[in-house]
């Protein structure tokens, strides 16, 4: 039935996440930019708060989250920034991987990976071209012998140069089925070319990975015969936290925006008075509280009891939360006129952030262009 | 317990059966209804074959709207975007005033007992009298008057686009009793029809749609209403009203404005479902590509039906929760009816000039469809309250 009542659980993370966000990363994310590392004491503070490496606590970590949680996490963090966040979480996003789907022997990697803030994983998954999970190219397929060779090309894989382990997902051709397997990045079959600096999101080094490997057939996560679609759903909710963070992203930028409204003074008045100005934040305000509420309604169904691929699901929300939040910040700039434009102010990075993020995971089949008018 | 964002199952079934039967028995006297500027003359036959209960008025034997355990408002919204999704001449037969709002608003306990009670139970129809020739959105500037003479309130004004104002079993009136008072000095008066100097003076607007809906034109002159029709007031006129009458007013609407957003829902999706059939009997003459584009739009448009739908059902959800939210009927509100506009009349260019013959109703709900971002608050009002909770009262 119905609910739509956050719980208890849901306001405590909302609230430690958001205070992190605003007291932890945002004062950190230029930092972070400049060097293209997060800065060590930032790091080692939000590993410790178990919200971006879920890891069982049998395995020295503090649980895996269900996703609503996680997400409303991610929001949090992202509202201080979302460079530092993902990268804390794309690398975290290896241990849930293992700790959902890996054998006994593989799960026992998740004690380094929960114990050991300098542990960097990577989960080698976007390829572009608006590939869902079950389109990529890059093929996982059984050799005579039982091995596995991995054979594609990966993009925005990042911390893949030190990344232990990195897991990659692919399809097996012969059966359709989405799998995961560990790639040592040291094997010359692996090509790691970094991708330097971009727009935005440059805490997180990252890198274009191409592959053409054999590995054991040990290197499998899981067992052959497990079921893809909960494999599926995994991926499903480690690409619903770049909606996530473009939520938290936006909703600082509105906010940052409409208190500067109410201060900047035109024609006589507080520039919130012009209808001009308001409206567009208002309209912001509309589409992430919408965005907000189809990321909250995905997680559920991933987390639900219901059988299903949700890969469709998480491909609209990400890509509605990606236009919500490159408008939202957009319009944050305009509000601030040539202060948004300069570094002064934080939009301008929001901007970027939200951009970046938005060719992310873009799908063009889940929105036409439209003309601004 | 955790999120969960399905309706119970009880619920689904009755908003099935409800859209089910409007779309096959209603619709297909939508276009009677638009032409002669009211509901089919068989309405109370049209609402017998209902295969479930709908509250009527009418012949309230009939069997009231069952309760489901998400509670009256969430339940009322998806009747109301059931009952859209036929057409929109069934819905003011059901009686879907929103007067009585105004007395659970601002009414002492004795006046929610008589007026609004009854009507919740009953389902009749109730007046809102608030637009002004000179005002819509501006409702300070209220310039009917309520004069005390002894005993009575005496009103003298006009009101007008007062939906059901002919037919309503009471219209609430707002009324000035002091003007250098400004917005402070409107109060709220019950008027019940029949009483002396109550004068309609256009029972309906010519309008570009929902024209089977009476849109009323209503004068008072010099009409006499007991002391206790000022809500907030009692025979002795000394109890302090809860909230002024433009507040009591707004705060009314906040409650509906989900209301009107779920109609618009069910135009749209009516014309989603409409197109979508159309288009995919005539695919063999779309090339691939086009065809394509054509698939993707009709899923676009639903997915952002579903985004309007998860705004009115959160703002709805904390009404039943005693946390009314404003702020999210606002949303809900500025999203949906402008967006169902958008798809209608994608729709209807997906059709080609198909799509704008009378022999569809597209061109009928892209005509319905407009009042619904208007009305009860414009789609500019609803940024102003968004806008408001960002930045306070400064925000324009």
């Amino acid at each position: 039935m119905l609910d739509l009542e956050p719980t208890e659980e849901h306001l405590a993370v909302a609230e430690l996440a958001r205070g992190l966000g605003l007291e932890l990363l945002s004062p950190a994310a230029r930092e972070a930019e400049a060097e293209q590392a997060v800065p060590e004491g930032v790091w080692r503070t939000l590993f410790e708060t178990g919200l971006t490496v879920p890891v069982p606590e049998e395995f020295g970590g503090g649980g895996i989250p269900d996703t609503v949680t996680q997400m409303i996490a991610v929001e949090g963090l992202a509202y201080g920034d979302a460079g530092i966040t993902l990268a804390a979480i794309w690398s975290g996003s290896a241990a849930l991987l293992l700790a959902r789907h890996g054998t006994e022997e593989q799960t026992a990697l998740l004690r380094e990976l929960a114990g050991n803030p300098d542990s960097r994983a990577a989960v080698a998954l976007y390829e572009g071209h608006g590939r869902a999970p079950a389109e990529f190219t890059t093929s996982i397929s059984r050799t005579a012998d039982g091995s596995w060779r991995v054979q594609g090309r990966k993009v925005a894989v990042a911390f893949a140069d030190r990344a232990d382990p990195l897991i990659v997902v692919g399809v097996e051709p012969e059966t359709g089925k989405l799998r995961a397997v560990f790639v040592p990045p040291s094997d010359p079959g692996v090509v790691i070319a970094a991708d330097g600096r971009g727009l935005a999101l440059d805490a997180a080094p990252t890198a274009t990975v191409s592959f053409d490997v054999t590995v054991p057939a040990d290197n499998l996560v899981g067992v052959a015969e497990d079921d893809a679609v909960a494999l599926a759903n995994t991926v499903g909710r480690i690409r619903l936290a770049v909606a996530a963070a473009q939520v938290g992203t936006a909703q600082r930028a509105v906010e940052y925006a409409a208190q500067y409204a109410t201060e900047r003074i035109a024609f006589g008045r507080p520039i919130a008075g012009f209808q001009g100005v308001s409206f567009p934040l208002a309209e912001a305000q509309i589409r992430i509280e919408a965005a907000r509420l189809e990321i909250a309604e995905a997680a559920t169904l991933l987390d639900g009891g219901e059988y299903g691929d949700r890969t469709e699901t998480v491909t609209r929300v990400v890509n509605y939360a990606g236009e919500v939040a490159a408008e939202a910040t957009r319009t944050a700039v305009q509000t601030l006129g040539g202060h948004g434009f300069i570094v002064e102010h934080p939009v301008e990075l929001w901007y970027r952030t939200a951009a970046a993020l938005s060719a992310l995971d873009f799908d063009p089949l889940c929105s036409s262009f439209e003309p601004a008018l | 317990m955790s999120l969960d964002f399905a309706l119970s199952k009880p619920l689904v079934d009755y908003g099935r059966a409800v859209k089910e039967w409007s779309a096959t028995e209603c619709r297909p006297y939508a276009r009677e209804a638009d032409d002669r500027h009211a509901p089919p003359a068989n309405w109370p036959e049209i609402l017998d074959t209902s295969p479930v209960p709908l509250g009527r008025v009418d012949k309230p034997e009939a069997g009231q709207v069952p309760d489901f355990d998400e509670g009256y408002w969430v339940t009322k919204l998806v009747f109301t975007e059931s009952i859209g999704y036929g057409d929109i001449w069934v819905s003011p037969t059901l009686g879907s005033g929103i007067g009585h709002l105004v007395v659970e608003s601002m009414g002492t306990p004795e006046q929610l007992e008589k007026w609004y009670e009854p009507v919740v139970s009953s389902g009749l129809p109730t007046g809102f009298a608030l637009t002004e020739p000179q005002f819509g959105t501006d409702t300070s500037m209220v310039a009917t008057t309520a004069t005390r003479d002894g005993d009575s309130w005496v009103l003298n004004g006009s009101k007008i686009f007062c939906s059901s104002g002919a037919s309503s079993e009471y219209v609430v009136v707002f009324a000035t009793t002091d003007k250098s008072l400004g917005a402070k000095g409107i109060n709220a008066f019950v008027v019940p029809k029949g009483t002396p100097g109550f004068v309609v003076t256009r029972p309906n607007e010519h309008k570009l749609g929902i024209r089977s809906w009476g849109t009323s034109a209503l004068a008072f002159d010099d009409c006499a209403i007991p002391l206790e029709n000022r809500l907030g007031w009692t025979a002795d006129g000394s109890v302090p009203a809860k909230r002024s009458g433009q507040s009591g007013a707004l705060g009314a609407l906040a409650y509906n404005r989900p209301n009107m957003a779920a109609l618009a829902t069910g135009l749209a999706q009516a014309s989603l479902d409409v197109a979508g059939e159309i288009l995919a009997g005539q695919k063999a003459g779309f090339t691939p590509r086009r065809w394509s584009a054509v698939e993707a739009e009709l899923t676009n448009m639903n997915h952002a039906l579903e985004r309007g739908r998860r705004l009115n059902y959160k703002a709805q959800y904390l009404v039943d929760a005693g946390k009314p939210d404003r702020a999210l009927a606002a949303m809900g509100k500025g999203y949906s009816p402008q967006t169902c506009e958008r798809v209608i009349r994608r729709c209807i260019q997906l059709l080609g000039p198909e799509g704008t013959s009378q022999d569809l109703l597209l061109e009928k709900w892209y005509r319905d469809v407009k009042i619904m971002d208007i009305f009860e608050g414009s789609g500019q009002a609803q940024r102003i309250v968004v806008g408001r909770t960002l930045m306070g009262r400064v925000a324009g």
